[in-house]
């Protein structure tokens, strides 16, 4: 090797240390704000304010600092500005270090802010190179994404930790980002996502649940799936491990309460339409099989026709509650959210061409029949009588 | 300066694969929507032909290259002009090039570097490889680069598999009819076309009469990662979120969630475009150096290099915006010139007039 040879070799060296460490979007740990949860709402004054919930490194209990009072984990900061980046902009000056979104775990809309319209929020969510797809995304139920972010929560250190864990398991309805995005994108389903929303105000139990569904349509928040409606929805979704219905079987006597409960193991939805004088028609079938859980009656269900005579009164009581469900999207929100859209397209993709565009108003006078098939499989460990006195 | 035939199978499929997985996906998806994997079936189809056309042309003249044949086979005059179309190209794709692999940068990761310094940084490594020993170190990187790339799309496409919904493909056919499908096919042929610089890269090659078959494996290869990824793509982002998109194919990445640790994978998908481009960028600059140099007598072609380089730094920086370097210049010169003229028309001008040209001479 020539010394020229060897120089130059050294210098690429010396260019690659120099050049290739991180470029100038280099950024240290200890200079980043985490943001693990972020709100956006619509302020009385018609302004956007954006509220962050900040990890705090310090305040995070470690299993070594034990006993003493430990610090807050999180920092919430709001601020107010003509769209959500001049919110955010405003809030990197009260912050010495840069907002860093990367880790955002969960997105509340406001609920005031989702009725006037999300275009802007969904629009940064897509543009933004910091932006996850896979962060959840929820609407705010009779409160602000404001006060949600302030709430406290027990179980975990970082409440919107605890909003996503939520989420994660199935418990709740839940929506993430990308989900959420192609459901606004699309003419075929309306959004919807999971609604938030805070319990014993003003109280030292103070937090929130999540026990609703937000329901959008056409960019805008038209109201709140829950209860019933809600079990029924999800089922539409495959969302439903470990979903219980309770039935009342036959009234009330004086020991016994009437009701039984089963939990749901399977359930498949099938969806058919048909095209019929130009109108669309859709036919549902869920077909499901469920385990007793409890038995408050006098019936002994180890006989095959009281298994029989149960199984009917449920699927009467489902079918009941899923056509109102459907119903209340036709009438009420006039929004496809199960998207039936999507299957009429599938299967009848020339009728879509045309309908595509009506789709949202066309859904409300579609006519919906639902068809309910439940199997009872198993009635639990035990086959005696709920009475155990009894022979 | 030789090559063995394997080192051409990566060299033409790793720069074919990259470059048409992160640059044509959008404009295929907007036109062919769920049907896009038609499109590449069709696009296929087209590239093989290109891949037909030009092997043949290169057996004409064995130990040959375009520069030296297209004046064989056309004369003086003719085979200069027609050598200046492809330099038209190599020294237009070169600058987009390196300005569409600074933009990706841009918009998924680096978004405050300075665009000089990206472009820097590769402009410095692609004069360094064509420098050291030309085409045979280039070809020698890509041996090692190229199966390192297809197991990173494989490990990006096998992951993504728990966001697969098969139903985002339906309805087929309907929503796009014929002519969606055939405007979808010609972005990513037009991309894959890039086996035509075999008719550069065939006269290095030990044996140049046996080089076809790696051609055909390298475009076979080319367009079975092309056409799974971008059927992943579809049916992971779907066809109303996917061609709103610039790039999909990150966007799926950015979808991966394995175990509940396992995310944001896009720096993964990152290293498989910048060891492609690299490709590209190295063997369009060794091309180009080395043609330029041929045409003009010049005696040491990598002196040229010192030359091309700043000038395509330069003109890297023209485009104004992200619209300017990745549309305008797909769809108003790739596409309705590159493909029909570079890619098809003249390989096979040059294969009739030199076939006709070869029988005749053997007649006497």
């Amino acid at each position: 090797m020539n010394l020229r040879r060897i120089s130059f070799s050294w210098l690429t060296v010396f260019l690659m240390l120099a050049l290739l460490t991180g470029c100038w979007d280099r950024t240290e740990m200890d200079e980043l704000a985490f943001v693990m949860a972020s709100g956006i709402d619509l302020a009385d004054d018609g302004q956007v304010e954006v509220t962050l919930q900040i990890a705090l490194p310090t305040g995070i209990p470690s299993s070594l600092t034990t006993g003493g009072k430990a610090k807050k984990p999180v920092l919430v900061v709001s601020a107010k500005g003509k769209d959500g980046m001049e919110a955010l902009g405003k809030l990197q000056q009260q912050l010495s270090r840069r907002i860093n979104l990367g880790h955002r775990g969960v997105f509340v809309f406001g609920e005031k802010y989702a009725r006037n319209g999300i275009v802007e929020a969904v629009d940064t969510l897509l543009r933004s190179s910091e932006s996850r797809f896979n962060s959840f995304i929820l609407t705010s139920s009779g409160t602000t994404a404001k006060e949600i972010l302030n709430s406290p929560y027990q179980l975990e250190s970082i409440p919107s930790i605890g909003i996503s864990n939520m989420q994660d398991n199935d418990f709740s309805f839940s929506v993430k980002t990308d989900k959420f995005i192609e459901m606004s994108a699309s003419l075929e389903v309306s959004a919807v996502t999971g609604a938030i929303r805070t319990i014993n105000k003003k109280t030292d139990s103070e937090t929130f649940m999540i026990d609703k569904s937000a329901v959008y349509r056409k960019n805008k928040l038209v109201g709140f799936l829950s209860g019933k409606e809600l079990k029924a929805f999800r089922l539409f979704k495959g969302n439903f491990n470990g979903m219980r219905f309770t039935v009342q079987m036959e009234p009330p006597k004086e020991s016994y309460k009437g009701t039984v409960a089963i939990q749901l193991l399977q359930a498949k939805t099938k969806i058919r339409t048909r095209i019929r004088n130009g109108m669309p028609e859709i036919a549902v079938a869920l077909k499901a099989t469920a385990q007793i859980m409890a038995n408050d009656t006098p019936t002994d269900f180890n006989k095959e026709t009281n298994l029989h005579s149960l199984e009917k009164k449920f699927s009467e009581e489902m079918q009941k509650e899923m056509t109102s469900m459907i119903s209340r999207t036709q009438n009420k929100f006039k929004a496809d959210i199960v998207g039936f859209g999507r299957e009429i397209h599938i299967e009848h993709p020339y009728f879509w061409k045309k309908a595509k565009s009506v789709w949202a108003d066309l859904y409300t006078k579609v006519p919906v029949s639902v068809k309910v098939d439940i199997t009872i499989e198993r009635i639990g460990r035990t086959q005696a009588h709920p009475n155990v006195q009894a022979k | 300066m030789k090559i063995t035939g394997i080192q051409v199978f990566w060299m033409i499929a790793i720069m074919d694969i990259g470059m048409t997985l992160i640059m044509t996906l959008t404009p295929s998806l907007q036109a062919a929507k769920q049907d896009v994997w038609i499109s590449i079936l069709v696009s296929g189809c087209i590239t093989l032909l290109v891949t037909l056309i030009t092997t043949k042309t290169a057996l004409l003249y064995p130990g040959q290259n375009l520069i030296q044949f297209s004046q064989t086979i056309l004369g003086k005059w003719l085979g200069k002009a027609v050598v200046i179309i492809y330099f038209v190209q190599w020294y237009t794709i070169l600058p987009i090039v390196l300005r569409q692999f600074t933009d990706v940068i841009h918009i998924m990761i680096l978004p405050a570097t300075p665009k000089a310094a990206v472009m820097i940084i590769m402009i410095i490594l692609i004069v360094y490889v064509t420098n050291s020993a030309g085409i045979v170190s280039i070809a020698r990187t890509t041996e090692i680069l190229g199966p390192l790339i297809i197991l990173m799309i494989l490990v990006t496409l096998i992951s993504s598999i728990n966001n697969v919904d098969l139903r985002y493909l339906l309805p087929v056919f309907a929503d796009s009819g014929l002519t969606g499908i055939i405007n979808g096919a010609i972005p990513p042929a037009s991309y894959l076309g890039h086996s035509v610089e075999y008719l550069m890269l065939a006269s290095f090659l030990y044996q140049p009469k046996k080089g076809a078959p790696y051609a055909y494996w390298a475009i076979i290869t080319a367009v079975f990662f092309v056409l799974i990824s971008m059927t992943m793509a579809t049916v992971t982002l779907g066809p109303s979120l996917a061609p709103k998109m610039w790039y999909p194919f990150f966007e799926m990445s950015r979808k991966i969630s394995l175990f509940g640790f396992i995310e944001n994978f896009d720096p993964l998908v990152i290293v498989i475009w910048v060891a492609s481009v690299f490709v590209k960028l190295a063997i369009y600059l060794f091309i180009t150096s080395y043609g330029t140099a041929q045409f003009l007598n010049i005696k040491n072609w990598r002196t040229l290099t010192w030359f091309i380089a700043p000038v395509v730094l330069l003109f890297a920086l023209i485009p104004k915006n992200v619209t300017e370097a990745t549309a305008n210049y797909l769809l108003h010169y790739w596409v309705p010139f590159v493909l029909p003229v570079n890619m098809i028309g003249l390989p096979l001008l040059l294969l009739i007039v030199g076939k006709a040209r070869l029988s005749s001479t053997q007649a006497k």
